[in-house]
């Protein structure tokens, strides 16, 4: 019986040698592959496709149908029109990064893609006078996008 | 006189300065076990963090519990810091640097570094908390329990070597290192263990153990007293690794490069092997840990020491 007992014992502790080693290899190679953490601020996380961050516009596409604003959920986009030549042109398009929820309804309702989220995430300002965009304006991200990725 | 003030002067700037430099060296190792950076921000891939940490830790509040045995608790980081400071004295850095070549520097060591858990049992009592006191206890039962495979492992050396002195022991390996020896190899292993529990590393660090004990014997304390008790404890494990090195690895022999790189090198690298021990293992149960202690390491310790005997009667 005692025979027994030692033979056990020193077979399990053979085998927990061996898992010990094992484990010490699995983390001695962990050392010398490259972290996988992001130093944050100089390095960025390229956001994914369907990422919904501010919402953006091609003036060009957009034919002031309406739509954005009536089914945004927290009423944040604005638009008025002129007529010129019989034909509808944009005069301003007001967003309120404040209100917006980022719901994505604006983006998918529009019939043109005009309207659209684009990948900036640090949307904190100082100033808030600048969570009132103007989407108008072509440099309107400029300030946003120098600190954050294209 | 002047030359021991010196002396004393020179090992206490080197102590502050290995501690900082294990603190963010553990911190980088970690890091790098767990796929991560570690400290980056203050200065080179944050080398000055320790010095950010310890200022931090001065200017904080030093907070005492109301119902802390007041003395005791004054006391406590001072013993877990001084031993580990002292037992610098029989170190061997090099041929003539050492601070004081003992004739029975292995023994003063042992005896001196054996007081730190006064300190910790100290520091678990004074805080009048039921988590510092379980670490406290916890501590003083662990570290009893494994001094003695501890001391069992280093005999087989001072058998071989025939002297307690620091400096004949490392002399004795002039020609080729100790731990190339069959049965000083299972010392080296025993030592290695045991001195992993004596300096409450994981995973033999239940007097800490977060998940059960907070912070264990130092829960309560904070500011520059909880740094004393940091630097007690980096301080060990320096002591621990210059004795396997000065024990098992030659001390401050090697060829071409001065002895005091020598003896430092493989006392970092020795250092490096507990760390990468720590951050791979997970700890031990406070049942499994005293039985590890008590049925294998000290039954293997003694046949250790007998192979010993007899080999050095044949």
């Amino acid at each position: 019986m005692v025979i027994i007992k030692i033979i056990k014992l020193s077979k399990d502790l053979v085998i927990g040698a061996w898992s010990l080693i094992k484990g010490l290899v699995i983390t001695l190679k962990n050392c010398f592959i490259p972290a996988i953490t992001l130093q944050y601020p100089a390095q960025k996380q390229p956001m994914t496709d369907r990422f919904r961050g501010l919402v953006d516009l091609h003036p060009e596409k957009c034919i002031i149908c309406y739509q954005c604003v009536k089914i945004c959920p927290v009423a944040c986009l604005a638009i008025a029109h002129k007529q010129e030549n019989n034909k509808k042109v944009i005069s301003e398009f007001k967003y309120n990064m404040e209100l917006c929820c980022f719901c994505g309804m604006c983006q998918q309702v529009c019939p043109t893609s005009a309207i659209y989220m684009n990948k900036i995430y640090e949307i904190s300002v100082y100033d808030r006078d600048k969570t009132h965009i103007n989407l108008l304006n072509p440099g309107k991200y400029i300030e946003w996008l120098n600190t954050s990725i294209k | 006189m002047l030359m021991m003030l010196i002396a004393g002067i020179a090992v206490l700037a080197f102590i502050s300065a290995s501690a900082m430099f294990l603190i963010w060296w553990e911190r980088k190792v970690s890091a790098h076990i767990q796929s991560r950076f570690g400290p980056m921000r203050v200065g080179w891939h944050g080398v000055l963090q320790p010095i950010a940490d310890a200022v931090k830790l001065l200017l904080k509040e030093d907070i005492r519990p109301a119902e802390a045995d007041k003395l005791v608790w004054w006391l406590a980081p001072f013993f877990a810091v001084v031993p580990p400071v002292m037992a610098f004295a029989a170190i061997p850095f090099g041929k003539s640097l050492i601070p004081k070549d003992l004739n029975v520097g292995i023994l003063y060591i042992m005896a001196i570094s054996s007081v730190c858990v006064i300190g910790i049992f100290m520091a678990g009592w004074g805080s009048n908390n039921k988590y510092s006191l379980l670490g406290g206890m916890r501590s003083a039962a662990q570290i009893v329990s494994y001094e003695i495979p501890m001391i069992l492992s280093m005999i087989t050396v001072v058998m071989h070597a025939n002297s307690l002195s620091m400096q004949k022991i490392v002399e004795a390996q002039s020609r080729h290192w100790n731990i190339l020896h069959p049965n000083m190899l299972l010392a080296a292993l025993v030592y290695t263990i045991a001195a992993t529990a004596e300096v409450n590393r994981a995973p033999f660090d239940i007097p800490e153990a977060e998940s059960e004990l907070v912070a264990g014997f130092h829960t309560e304390y904070s500011g520059m007293k909880f740094a004393m008790f940091f630097i007690g404890e980096y301080t060990n494990l320096f002591i621990i690794a210059a004795i396997s090195t000065t024990l098992f690895f030659g001390g401050w022999h090697g060829p071409f490069l001065p002895p005091v790189v020598w003896f430092l090198s493989k006392t970092y690298l020795c250092i490096f092997i507990w760390m990468w021990v720590r951050w791979t293992f997970p700890r031990a149960r406070v049942d499994q840990l005293m039985a590890f202690a008590w049925k294998v390491l000290t039954p293997i310790a003694f046949v250790n020491l007998a192979i010993t005997g007899w080999l050095l009667l044949k």
